[in-house]
């Protein structure tokens, strides 16, 4: 892809002999577990980190591949570059790397280490470490999981199977999207929607409004009604409850 | 004996480690994961890409060939929903997974294709064809006057500068009408 949403400049980046790639495919076949990790934080928030080591602790508990974490490139199997990489972190990410004994592998951590993320198009960030590394892993995520890091781990160890596959739709002939809710009438739908987003916020108003209409469908009022109070019964929860009593209110005036 | 002791209290206390990924996690409700896209509810409206924080969504279009592209990329999403706040159809959600490791970027790009409408007048290619279904179908759910309904219609399917030139001596009559010639 081109445009400079996606950018793929990896003219930069640090390519490696065959020599290594060969070598680095038998640390990745031959190995599979007890690897040592060196994290790079290249101007990260510290979120990622944070979730590196959440990653570490019993609950989750990483060693059980035989991940383990290091504080030196000079022991590390696999670097983790996480943040956007900034300009002043790029010599000190490359010395990381260099630093590193053949073969290692090179990981992308997080939103900003894939692709630099939210800050991709400022003027003192690279813009993810694959424009300066060559990056054999990436963990998207903002930051990843634990959950997230383990699997990611394990998939580039070859523990696991990579889940994710590259979708290209096209539009087909006879292709039309669906009203979301054809029953209910427009109006009402409208100012539904938009009490529900002015009381509750934005994407949680989405979501209130969207039960409530799945709720009272094009049915008799009193039918409607009832099935709404029950629902929120279920809930038990008075804000949504003061929001549906509005929403109650609206709907009712409307059906009068 | 404190050996004992010891052995004892992690008896008691169990094992804490989430056994992932020989089981499925249990994620809290609300766990914001891979926005999931649904390309056949997609009009093309590019809401979801205006409001996109890090540029993560994508679109371009081709005013040669007529076609629309949306994409995005995950390895720059920070899983905010807020594409999923402003989808006037639903057709993108946050769903719960999570794994999204992948080993090239282009594993991490979804991409879909859309044909843009032309103007009914002049030809020239002004929105995407399923938009422009979509309005159509939402002013039949609205219920226009019948006598007014059809020319509504013709008038959404040309573009923004013949809308212009075909309404204009309407709405000179309309003027002058109420100004009773005057003008």
């Amino acid at each position: 892809m081109e445009d400079y949403n996606i950018k793929t400049d990896t003219a930069f980046a640090i390519q490696p002999d065959e020599a290594t790639d060969k070598l680095k495919g038998a640390l990745l076949k031959g190995i599979q577990r007890s690897c040592y990790v060196y994290r790079v934080d290249c101007g990260g928030c510290n979120g990622c980190e944070i979730e590196i080591f959440a990653a570490i602790t019993p609950i989750f508990d990483a060693e059980r591949f035989g991940i383990k974490v290091v504080s030196s490139p000079r022991h590390a199997d696999v670097l983790v570059y996480t943040g956007a990489v900034t300009r002043s972190m790029r010599v000190p990410a490359l010395r990381a790397y260099h630093a590193a004994p053949n073969p290692k592998v090179c990981v992308a951590y997080g939103a900003c280490g894939c692709s630099g993320g939210i800050f991709h198009d400022l003027y003192c960030v690279w813009g993810g470490a694959d424009k300066i590394l060559p990056i054999d892993m990436y963990i998207p995520g903002c930051p990843p999981t634990p959950l997230a890091t383990v699997h990611g781990f394990a998939v580039a160890l070859g523990l696991l199977k990579q889940k994710m596959q590259m979708v290209h739709h096209v539009q087909g002939e006879d292709e039309h999207s669906q009203l979301l809710f054809p029953e209910v009438p427009l109006e009402l739908r409208v100012e539904v929607e938009r009490e529900s987003r002015r009381m509750a916020g934005y994407w949680a108003g989405r979501n209130i409004a969207h039960t409530f209409l799945g709720l009272i469908k094009e049915r008799d009022s009193k039918e409607a009604i009832a099935d709404v109070d029950a629902y929120l019964k279920g809930q038990d929860d008075p804000r949504l409850t003061e929001i549906v009593n509005r929403l109650e209110e609206i709907f009712l005036s409307k059906n009068a | 004996m404190p050996m004992l002791k010891l052995i004892k209290e992690v008896l008691r206390v169990g094992n804490a480690t989430v056994p992932y990924p020989f089981v499925k996690p249990d994620l809290v409700p609300g766990f914001r994961g891979k926005p999931e896209y649904d390309p056949i509810q997609c009009i093309a409206c590019a809401a979801c890409v205006i409001a996109c924080p890090p540029n993560a969504l994508n679109m371009e279009t081709d005013l040669e060939a007529g076609m629309r592209t949306w994409s995005i990329y995950y390895g720059r999403c920070i899983f905010c929903a807020r594409c999923e706040e402003v989808c006037p159809t639903g057709a993108i959600h946050l769903g719960d997974d999570f794994e999204l490791a992948s080993f090239s970027r282009d594993d991490l790009t979804v991409r879909a294709d859309f044909r843009l409408a032309s103007c009914t007048q002049c030809g020239a290619y002004f929105a995407s064809a399923k938009s422009l279904d979509r309005v159509l179908a939402l002013l039949d759910q609205a219920g226009l006057p019948p006598e007014s309904a059809e020319d509504r219609k013709a008038l959404i399917k040309m573009c923004p500068e013949c809308r212009r030139k075909t309404d204009l001596p309407r709405v000179k009559v309309i003027v002058q009408e109420a100004f009773d010639g005057r003008l």
